[in-house]
Formats: C-alpha cells, sequence, structure tokens
C-alpha cells in the first residue's frame, strides 16, 4: 500500500499502521479505557442526517470562514497534537508547511517537538499554541512569553487533561516518549526499520518548550498518562485560566469545555473562543460527544464566542454537519496523524486536498455557496 | 446458481456478483463515501411496522396505480439508470422489453447505451425519459425534441448530480466507461468470460443519446465521474428548471428533491411529479433517506404535486409503506440492474413479476383492496 492509495482517512490509517512500529501506532489510534467514547466521537455524526437543497446555481463554492479573527481557506484546521516527530522525522514541520499551503491554522502543542521559534520562521499563516498548566509557573510564563515573541495568534489553555485518561493499549504496549526498547516493543520496532532508522538519524528528539524545565519525556522515558499526572497542575481553577487570558492579552481559548455552564464562565473570563472536545476519547471514556453536546453549546454561547467542534471528523460531510449545527470551524488530530505518519508533509497534504475537495463537493450536493448558508434546517435528528 | 434461484433482491445481486466484472458489480453496488446513506436507505423501512386488518375479503385486489399521467398495473417502476450495455450486452434493449410487458413506467437515462429512438421502437408503454442538464444547452432542446417525437410520456430532471459523488470503490477498481483494461481489473475480466466475450463480440458501447454531440463517453476512456464534472452545469438554477417544465409541456418530474421548500419550488415552475431521492446514496454521503425524508414532504405538499419514493426499495412491503405514508409510488434502480445483469430481460421480468407478487400478496395480508386503502393508520413508527 502507498500514498496514491489512500482515498480516505481509512485508508491513511491502514497506511499508518503499516509503517509505524505499533506502540507508536497505537499511541494515536487509542483512547480511555473502553474507547467508548473515542468510538462515539464519529458514530455522532450517522444519527443526524443532510437535507439538500437543488438548483440554486453552484458553480463557485466558497469554503473560507473567520474564527479568532483570522480568516481561514478552510472550515477546519489542524489541532494541537503532541510529539509529531515520533510519527514522522520531519514531525511539525511537515505539518506546519502543509497547513501554510492551505491556509488553515496549524495548532502546536506544548508538548511539540519543534520549537514555536523554529514554526514561526516557517510559516506566516495563522498559528495555535496549546498551553498546559504546569505546576512549574517558570515553564508556564516561559510558553506564554514565547509563543507571544514567535507571534502565535492564539493561545488555547486545555482543561481536560487535569489527570491522564485510562489509555490501556499503551500499557499494554509499554508506549513511553522517548520510546523505550521493551522486550514486547522490540519486535515492532525491528520489523519497522525505516522507522528506526529515521528516528536515530533525523535529529535528537526533544521537547524544545519543555527541556530546560523538567526531564520528563524529554531524556527520561515517561508515559504521557504519567507525564499529565505528575507534572500539570491539578489545582487549576477558573481564576488561574482568567489570569493566563489576561496574561496572553490576545484571542483565548479553552479546549475541552463540554458544558453550558463552563461555556458561560468562558466567556466572563475573556475568551474568545472555545473547544467543544474530549481530547478525542482519550480522557474520560464515557464522555459525551462533542458533537452531540454541540447545539446545547451553541444556543447558549455561540453568539459570544467561536465555538469549535474537535473529535471524532472523519469526513467532510461531518465537517458540514457541525457547521450546520452552528460550530464556527472543526478541527481534529487524527485526521491529519495518520497522513503524517503515511507519508510526511505530502501524506498531511494529500488528506487536507481530499478533505477539502469532500467540502467542496458536499456543499455543492448541499446547494450552499458558502459556509453561511448552512444551518440547522438542513439537518434532521433521527427519531430511535 | 442461476435465473430459477433467485428469489429477491439479495439473490439476483449474488448472481450478478458472480457474473459481472469486479469492476461494474461495484459500479452498481457502491454507493459514496461511507456508504452510511446507501445503507440508511434501504434499514430506514425498518423503524415503521406495517398494521394489518383482517377479515376484509380481500379475493380481489386492484394494485394499479396512475402516476405521471399514466396507468400502470402496480405502484412501481425502474428509475431511469445509465449503460445497461455494461451489465448486459443487449442493455436498454431488454429492459425496455420486459417493462412494456410487465405494464409499467420504463425510465430511459440520458446516458443510456440504446437511443431513445430505439426505445420508442421497442417499448410502447409509458415511457419516462431522464434529463441531465450539459453546459451545452443545445444538447438539451435536441434531447427533449427527440423524446416528443419517440412518443415518451414524461420527463425528468435531475437535480442532485451538479457534482459527481465521491464513489471510492470506483477509485479502487479503476471503473471507466467503456471498460478499460487496467493491471487491477485484467484478472476480473478473465474470470468472467462470458460478460467479456458478449461485451467484445457485440456492438461497440457508446452513449446513444448523446455520441453525436460529444466525445466524452464515447471513444475516450472516461468515468462516469469525469464525464459528470466536465458535462454536466453546476450553475443549474430553477430558471433552467423551469424551461424544461415548460418546453417539454407534459407531465414533468424533478428527481432527487429532499427539502420542502425545493418540493414547493417544483410545484410553482409546474411539475407534476417530485422524486423524493438520494440517486442511490451515490451522491451525498450523510444525506437523509427517501422513507425518513417522505412524510414531511408529503404533509407539506401531498395534495399538490405527485410524491415518488426513490432508493433503498427492495421489497414488496417498502412499497407498502411509503404508500402508506402518502407516497404516489417507488421506483428502484439497483434491483433491476443486478436482475438486468444476471438474466437480460427475463431476469428484470423475473424481478419485476417478484415484486409485484409481494406487492399482491402483501395488499392482501394488510386487508387492502386497494392502493388507496393504504394511509397512515396502517403504519406506524417504531418508539
Amino acid at each position: 500500500m502507498k500514498l496514491k492509495d489512500c482515498h480516505n482517512f481509512y485508508d491513511f490509517k491502514k497506511l499508518a499502521k503499516q509503517k509505524l512500529p505499533s506502540p507508536i501506532f497505537h499511541y494515536i489510534d487509542g483512547a480511555a479505557d473502553d474507547e467508548i467514547t473515542y468510538s462515539r466521537n464519529t458514530s455522532a455524526f450517522d444519527d443526524v442526517d443532510l437535507v439538500p437543497n437543488v438548483l440554486r446555481g453552484v458553480e463557485n463554492v466558497d469554503l473560507s470562514t473567520t474564527i479568532f479573527g483570522k480568516k481561514l481557506d478552510l472550515p477546519f484546521y489542524l489541532a494541537p497534537t503532541a510529539l509529531q516527530r515520533l510519527f514522522h522525522y520531519d514531525g511539525e514541520r511537515a505539518v506546519g508547511k502543509a497547513a501554510q499551503k492551505f491556509n488553515t491554522m496549524f495548532g502546536v502543542s506544548a508538548l511539540a517537538t519543534v520549537s514555536v521559534e523554529e514554526i514561526s520562521s516557517m510559516i506566516d499563516t495563522p498559528k495555535m499554541f496549546q498551553f498546559y498548566f504546569h505546576k512549574d509557573r517558570g515553564l508556564n510564563d516561559s510558553c506564554l512569553e514565547r509563543a507571544k515573541a514567535a507571534k502565535f495568534d492564539v493561545m488555547a489553555l486545555t482543561v481536560d487533561t487535569i489527570t491522564g485518561g485510562n489509555r490501556e493499549r499503551d500499557l499494554r504496549t509499554g508506549f513511553t516518549s522517548p520510546p523505550k526498547l521493551t522486550l514486547s516493543s522490540l519486535f515492532s520496532f525491528a520489523t519497522k526499520p525505516m522507522w528506526g532508522i529515521n528516528y536515530l538519524t533525523k535529529g535528537k528528539f526533544e521537547l524544545p518548550h519543555l527541556q530546560d524545565f523538567v526531564k520528563e519525556g524529554t531524556s527520561t522515558n515517561s508515559s504521557i498518562g504519567n507525564y499529565f499526572s505528575t507534572m500539570l497542575d491539578q489545582s487549576m481553577n477558573w481564576k488561574d485560566a482568567e489570569k493566563l487570558c489576561s496574561q496572553w492579552g490576545g484571542h483565548f481559548a479553552l479546549k475541552g469545555v463540554m458544558s453550558v455552564e463552563d461555556a458561560k464562565r468562558a466567556v466572563d473570563i475573556g475568551c474568545t473562543g472555545i473547544m467543544v472536545s474530549n481530547h478525542g476519547g482519550r480522557q474520560l471514556d464515557g464522555s459525551r460527544s462533542p458533537f452531540d453536546q454541540l447545539a446545547e453549546i451553541v444556543d447558549a454561547v455561540g453568539d459570544k464566542l467561536d465555538v469549535i467542534c474537535e473529535g471524532g471528523i472523519q469526513r467532510g460531510t461531518h465537517i458540514l454537519k457541525a457547521l450546520s449545527t452552528g460550530a464556527k470551524a472543526c478541527s481534529g488530530g487524527r485526521l491529519y496523524l495518520y497522513a503524517l505518519a503515511a507519508a510526511g508533509q505530502a501524506g498531511v497534504e494529500r488528506a487536507l486536498s481530499q478533505y477539502r475537495a469532500e467540502l467542496e463537493r458536499g456543499m455543492k450536493l448541499m446547494g450552499c455557496n458558502k459556509i453561511s448558508d448552512l444551518n440547522r434546517n438542513n439537518l434532521r435528528f433521527r427519531k430511535k | 446458481m442461476n435465473l430459477k434461484d433467485c428469489h429477491n433482491y439479495n439473490d439476483f445481486r449474488k448472481l450478478a456478483k458472480k457474473k459481472l466484472p469486479a469492476p461494474i458489480f461495484h459500479y452498481i453496488d457502491g454507493g459514496s463515501d461511507d456508504e452510511s446513506t446507501l445503507k440508511r436507505n434501504t434499514d430506514s423501512f425498518n423503524n415503521y411496522d406495517l398494521i394489518p386488518s383482517v377479515l376484509n375479503d380481500v379475493s380481489n385486489v386492484d394494485i394499479s396505480t396512475t402516476v405521471l399521467g399514466e396507468k400502470i398495473d402496480f405502484p412501481l417502476f425502474p428509475s431511469p439508470t445509465a449503460m445497461h450495455r455494461l451489465y448486459h450486452h443487449e442493455g436498454e434493449r431488454a429492459s425496455a422489453r420486459a417493462v412494456e410487458k410487465m405494464r409499467t413506467i420504463f425510465g430511459t437515462s440520458t446516458m443510456s447505451t440504446v437511443s431513445i429512438e430505439e426505445i420508442g421502437e421497442i417499448n410502447k408503454g409509458p415511457k419516462l425519459f431522464q434529463l441531465y442538464i450539459h453546459k451545452d444547452r443545445g444538447l438539451t432542446d435536441n434531447l427533449i425534441e427527440r423524446c416528443k417525437n419517440a412518443n415518451f410520456t414524461s420527463m425528468c430532471l435531475t437535480v442532485d448530480t451538479v457534482v459527481a459523488g465521491n464513489r471510492e470503490r470506483d477509485k479502487r477498481t479503476g471503473f471507466t466507461t467503456p471498460p478499460r483494461l487496467t493491471l487491477g481489473s485484467i484478472l476480473s475480466f478473465i474470470l468472467h468470460p462470458g460478460w467479456t466475450i458478449n461485451n467484445l463480440i457485440h456492438e461497440k458501447f457508446k452513449l446513444a443519446n448523446i455520441v453525436h454531440m460529444t466525445q466524452k463517453g464515447s471513444t475516450i476512456d472516461k468515468s462516469v465521474i469525469d464525464y459528470i464534472n466536465e458535462q454536466f452545469d453546476p450553475a443549474m438554477n430553477w430558471n433552467d428548471a423551469e424551461y424544461c417544465v415548460k418546453k417539454w409541456n407534459g407531465p414533468f418530474a424533478l428527481k432527487g428533491v429532499m427539502s420542502v421548500e425545493d418540493a414547493k419550488k417544483a410545484i410553482d415552475i409546474g411539475c407534476t411529479a417530485v422524486i423524493i431521492s438520494n440517486h442511490g446514496g451515490r451522491q451525498l454521503d450523510g444525506s437523509r433517506s427517501p422513507f425518513d425524508q417522505l412524510s414531511e414532504i408529503v404533509d407539506a405538499v401531498g395534495d399538490k404535486i405527485e410524491v415518488i419514493l426513490d432508493g433503498g426499495v427492495r421489497r414488496g412491503t417498502h412499497v407498502l409503506k411509503a404508500l402508506s405514508l402518502g407516497a404516489k409510488a417507488c421506483s428502484l434502480g439497483k434491483g433491476y440492474l443486478f436482475a438486468l445483469a444476471a438474466g437480460g430481460q427475463k431476469g428484470v421480468e423475473k424481478l419485476l413479476e417478484k415484486m409485484k407478487a409481494e406487492i399482491y400478496r402483501d395488499m392482501k395480508l394488510m386487508g387492502c383492496k386497494n392502493l388507496s386503502e393504504l394511509n397512515s393508520s396502517k403504519i406506524t413508527l417504531r418508539k
């Protein structure tokens, strides 16, 4: 199987599985506990149907949307995800360049393997920095300052990782960062020699935003769950979020808001957006899917800040359903990570061009010329 | 397995799969994206149950109905579908003869492989022509004119294909028309020698209605997807539709209407019918199933325009359920195409006979003497 055989999300996933040592593949592909929330994140879209309009003259379709004051050519962006150089040796360099080519937002994780400075010198399209609230306040300040100096447009504080989710696949495969050779993973690394060679020869694995402050995950092998549980400050509260928001002084979002109550408080503390998200099903299993919860949130705060639907998106029509419900945009991690693992920048670009084509075709078949033509009249929720 | 073993949709599908090279079978069988709409089209019937009445003396049952200005023997007809000669070497000749015999409406596609004129000769019964608006508007006028001369009785304009759906099975099998031998498909053609020999010894494959107007789809290997995207006009709007209604000046349907708003506009421009359809799940995946959407449309416009349900129909009871919710008739595509591939004219006749017999039997079991007795009291949504 090659890149040219990848026509959709599932194909990229299959190719990624071929290319990656299994602990790494399962780190991307896995989720918490029984992975019920993970599976619901996507299947939630199947409980609502689209009702198209016809004969509207759709030779030109405009997919652009504006979030956080930035105009994007696409109504979705690449959610910040950690450790991208584990998936492909180019890591964030590949993803950032692909995002720039499609003029959509690139989300960079605090656990990125390429620095904000380098990313900023590489791409001039909109950038979001995703922030974890560490016990070490010096580290927190450093992250904010560096992102500001590197002219990042949006700061997103992740609020759903107060402790690590129970990722049982990682327990079984022994996934750590950097990868540790255990007896059980050795075979898998040995059978994917290209990954191993690239990993060892294409530059040292680093977490540039953290390494001056902590040793976890940089030189010491650590699991992500362990990192969340030991490094992040579990006393984080609304006051801390408000302080960070004003310290940042620009577009600020909370990532991982699920309740209406919290969405309203996000408005109160000055956020300009929220990501309705359950961290891709990787934290609280049994948590409601973002799409199931979306209407409730949009009805409460949709006119006061940008509501982003994040999680489970695998098709252009999923995005159309979320936008019809009232999301300003969508985002996702796996929707580009498998493609990154499959073929680096070329893979991500192919995936993005497929989503764009799916969106364009879907819009035409819906009889819509622009994103604002989508609304809830286009949707019917299935009766049980 | 042969034709005598075919008792239902699934049997015909199975036999078709044995007879057809894989790219062609999957072209019929596939839908768009994840095929969730394709699957839902049939599944949605299972969310509703029929409620029979008993002791009603059903020794005589009349299942005839009048739709698109024509009386037909039973409330089901074959949807217009493209390129029948891909499925059986006799193509539309076989299906048109079978449908005439079964006394229902024959749907002919713009992309038929037998000409309008020849079909007019073969089939003297009611005929529906399905129109695509091409960028070349002269082609539209020409098709309407020719249908009039060939005594077609009704016309429909397909409105759900402004751009081609994402049919991923075709991407994997490399489906083109005419079929092209690729490394990936060659084995499949060799393994289906009957189809391959018939395709080679009979006349050359062509899109008979448009071959003189365009090179595409005749001599050049083109996927249907490319054809739709290059030739059909995405700027098509309500004025174009109204123009066709006036030009035709007879029973006229819009095929692929899904919203109440559009059904109302169809009335305004003078349509006789709307065909509620998502193109058999082959266009917008995630689109609502016709049966799920039926009540909404019937409640809004059912007294002003004929509502025809197209998509997912596999059984006589599916037709009864649609009629109970207010559809005037149903149409089906995949079912008779598999039958055509399975057994040519005989196959299509057998499939339609089976469907007619199911409708007839089910009417008796429902305690109904004629179709007008089917109404919302006969059906209930499962909670």
